[in-house]
């Protein structure tokens, strides 16, 4: 073999390899580095005439970029919402694009300073609000424009309906579905074996025994959805010891879990989870599975949960159910609040970011949403309300729920609350393991007490959590 | 023997004599780059480095520096805040558990998972009947197809199907025991018992990757000489004593490797937690740092505490790898074949 013919040897391979790794490193290094931490800061595009008809002044042409949730309720009624947009502005273009992991999708371009112009941010994937408050556009304006049909928009929702989404004093997120939480039963079950809805712990306890009568039990619940027991708790011990439970939950305080009406409505539960009411084996059921087992199978009875409980468990609910909400029991006769009172927020968080390239595009967008036809759309393809008034005729298309719903309402006049610090500060995936082990039986009032304290001291005492102020 | 097993055959051929390696170099720094040097150096070399410093080396050197940051994930600002996340993160309870959790993992599901792939490898390919040539049980190509399907569905699907067997009221499990008399199986909740949980997820993470295993085992002892197993068995060694001072040594370098893969698998084991315990499984006894980094960073919006809990998470994937290897060197030496 020749020398000088040699092909390139294994030494001058590896030289070669060491530059060309050097010099790339340190290219792609730098490269990559500043891409994470760039700081673009787009303005808004240059706004259009502003007039009656355009309050946001959309610039013309310009395109929505709009993401959209794509979970229980889709996107068709963005889309519907969409059309709409673009038949009252000319030369306005409408994109909307599905996700179902909100968080993932949209972190890059948050930090690339490049997000859509309005975002449905739910579901499980939801961006904690807490974190990206800051960077949202203010709503008031959009609630005090004139809808299509020419009415101020603030006069067509229902009362407190903007209070979930406004944090110290600024409103940014327009909650769009409307929400009771209740207590959900088949009122003809209910009616076949002569038995009424309980209003308290102890009527729940005694109704528990006439269902096991009937081979039937109380309640029941799937391994995701423990802290549907949760928000019933703090619910009724709202409704017990008035705002001052509220508010030393909603603001972390310490000891809020040991507040007597809080107490009151552990140990009411204790007895029935003692008694042997609760079908057993939810810790290790998932959660849909379990609500088919009250809603098509109907071994439990009850079932807390909010407004969306129908349409999600559409295809399996046996026919003839009758699904119908009741208010969240109290523990006594002589709560703070009446019985009726209810637990109503909007979910679907729709918000503007303030980076965005059409700010004023995303805002009409949701002047389009907040529109009747819009609305009645939702309502009616939903079977669900939104925050929007008298979208939901008497027969609520023919949906038990929805009607009771609407009714649940009515019931409550001014007596309507919420409460917000479990996802603001995104503690349910926490709270699941001790509700979990609670609702087995496995663990007792005191530690159920310790377990949800721990975890709300815990983000209490962290500096590096923003803490919203409730009053 | 010691050479199949250490690959000691090639050391001769890899390098030149020194002669030529000198005239050799010499010629490079005159003639230069060719065409051909270049455009080799190109496509087998700068491509490939350049997408593994971009793609691999450089998110873990960023991975590190957020971790050192109060970056929410959201915004393009974040604040130097030094090793307090880290402080933060080993006071951390709920973290600490996970980190348990993961390690335990980390030794059962190995040791059990390739001590099962071992036999049934033994099995099928030097278990058979010890009359004639060696071969492995009657039909065994027709096990080695049927144990390798769970590896061939996806994790997720794995995960899945699995949760819906544990189910405590309609899953085939508790349908079983209870069709068998065990009236305390009814409503038994296998994945939402702190008691069972954890078994019950390593035995899916295990049922899905036994076949897998299996299979490379089975290429690896097909690499040993069928004459090395019949000297052994002339000696009059039975299968047991054949597995552990015959096959075991000669394909050390597999299991090995095979420690290391299903060792970072368990390490991670994110895909079957988010199917079977996407909540972390009753008083957290499932959960693992994969999950936790996921909801610190998505659901919490503290993504430079998520790169710490990522980077202690890389530190103890190679502290593992490097404890797989020391232990295999504390081994090597002392039970050499043919010694």
């Amino acid at each position: 073999m020749d020398i000088n013919s040699r092909p390139l040897g294994r030494r001058d391979f590896l030289r070669g390899s060491l530059a060309a790794a050097a010099l790339a490193a340190t290219g792609s290094l730098a490269a990559c580095a500043t891409s994470g931490t760039g700081t673009t800061s787009q303005s808004s595009a240059p706004a259009g005439q502003v007039s009656d008809t355009n309050p946001f002044g959309v610039k013309s042409p310009s395109t929505v970029d709009a993401v959209i949730f794509n979970g229980g309720y889709g996107i068709d009624y963005a889309e519907f919402a969409g059309k709409q947009v673009e038949a009252k502005q000319q030369g306005v273009t409408v994109k909307v694009t599905p996700t179902t992991k909100v968080a993932q999708t949209l972190q890059p371009r948050f930090v690339a300073g490049n997000p859509p112009d309005v975002i449905d941010n739910s579901g499980a994937g939801l961006i904690g609000i807490n974190t990206i408050r800051d960077q949202l556009a203010e709503l008031n304006d959009v609630v005090e424009a004139k809808n299509y049909e020419g009415t101020v928009i603030k006069d067509t929702l229902y009362p407190g309906v903007m209070n979930p989404g406004t944090f110290d004093g600024k409103f940014v997120v327009l909650n769009y579905a409307l929400t009771v939480y209740a207590l959900w039963y088949s009122a003809s079950l209910f009616e076949q074996n002569g038995w009424t809805v309980p209003k308290t712990y102890d009527e729940m306890l005694a109704l528990g025994a006439e269902a096991k009568g009937k081979g039937k039990y109380l309640l029941g619940w799937g391994k995701e959805a423990a802290t549907y027991y949760q928000t019933m708790a703090i619910d009724s011990a709202i409704k017990e010891g008035g705002d001052e439970v509220r508010l030393a939950l909603d603001n972390l305080k310490p000891g809020c879990w040991s507040l007597p009406p809080v107490q009151d409505v552990f140990n009411g539960l204790k007895k029935i989870i003692d008694a042997g009411y609760v079908k057993p084996g939810g810790a290790g059921t998932q959660f849909t599975a379990a609500q088919a087992q009250w809603s098509d199978a109907e071994q439990f009875i009850l079932y807390p949960s909010g407004g969306w409980i129908e349409n999600e468990m559409k295809k399996q609910t046996k026919s003839g159910f009758k699904m119908t909400g009741a208010p969240e029991p109290v523990v006594s006769s002589n709560s703070k609040m009446p019985w009726e009172a209810l637990h109503s927020t909007a979910g679907e968080g729709y918000i503007v970011p303030s980076q965005g390239k059409n700010v004023a595009g995303g805002k009409e967008f949701l002047r389009a949403m907040l529109s009747k036809d819009a609305a009645v759309n939702f309502a009616k393809t939903k079977l669900s309300s939104t925050i929007v008034k008298g979208t939901v005729p008497p027969d609520a298309f023919g949906s038990t729920a929805l009607q009771s719903q609407i009714k649940l309402l009515e019931g409550a006049g001014s007596n309507i609350f919420t409460h917000n610090f479990v996802d603001l500060y995104g503690m349910n995936t926490d709270q699941l393991v001790v509700w979990n082990s609670f609702l087995s039986g496995d663990s007792d009032v005191a530690k159920l007490t310790k377990g949800l304290q721990d975890i709300t001291d815990k983000v209490a005492k962290d500096d590096s959590i923003k803490k919203v102020q409730v009053s | 023997m010691t050479t199949l097993a250490s690959g000691g055959v090639t050391s001769g051929v890899s390098a030149p004599p020194g002669g030529l390696r000198r005239i050799g170099s010499a010629r490079w720094r005159r003639r230069n780059l060719t065409f051909d040097k270049i455009s080799f150096f190109l496509v087998f070399l700068v491509i490939p480095v350049a997408f593994y410093v971009g793609f691999v080396v450089s998110p873990f050197v960023q991975a590190a520096y957020f971790s050192l940051t109060d970056w929410t994930g959201f915004t393009p600002a974040m604040n130097f805040i030094g090793l307090s996340n880290y402080a933060k993160l080993f006071t951390d309870s709920t973290f600490l558990q996970a980190m348990g959790n993961n390690i335990l993992m980390a030794f059962v599901v190995p040791i059990v998972t390739l001590g099962l792939a071992m036999f049934f490898a033994t099995l099928v390919t030097v278990g058979g009947s010890t009359r004639g040539n060696i071969k492995g049980l009657r039909n065994s190509s027709f096990y080695r197809v049927i144990s390798f399907f769970p590896y061939v569905i996806p994790a997720i699907v794995i995960g899945l199907i699995w949760s819906q067997i544990y189910d405590p009221s309609a899953g085939l499990l508790n349908g079983i025991l209870t069709r068998l008399g065990l009236e305390q199986f009814t409503s038994f909740a296998w994945l939402g018992d702190p008691r069972t949980a954890r078994w019950a997820v390593m035995f899916v993470i295990i049922w899905g990757l036994v076949g897998f295993y299996m299979v490379l085992f089975i290429a690896a002892i097909k690499g040993v000489p069928a004459e090395v197993f019949e000297a052994a068995r002339i000696d009059g060694a039975g299968r047991f004593r054949t597995a552990i001072s015959i096959t075991i040594p000669l394909i050390r370098e597999n299991v090995q490797t095979a420690f290391i893969y299903i060792g970072i698998l368990a390490l991670d084991a994110f895909v079957y937690m988010a199917a079977l315990e996407p909540g972390g499984g009753p008083d957290n006894t499932t959960l693992v740092m994969a999950q936790q980094l996921f909801t610190t960073a998505f659901a919490k919006g503290q993504f430079g505490y998520a790169c710490a809990m990522g980077v202690v998470l890389a530190v103890i994937t190679l502290a593992y790898a490097g404890l797989v290897f020391a232990v295999n060197r504390i081994f090597g030496g002392k039970s050499e074949v043919g010694e």
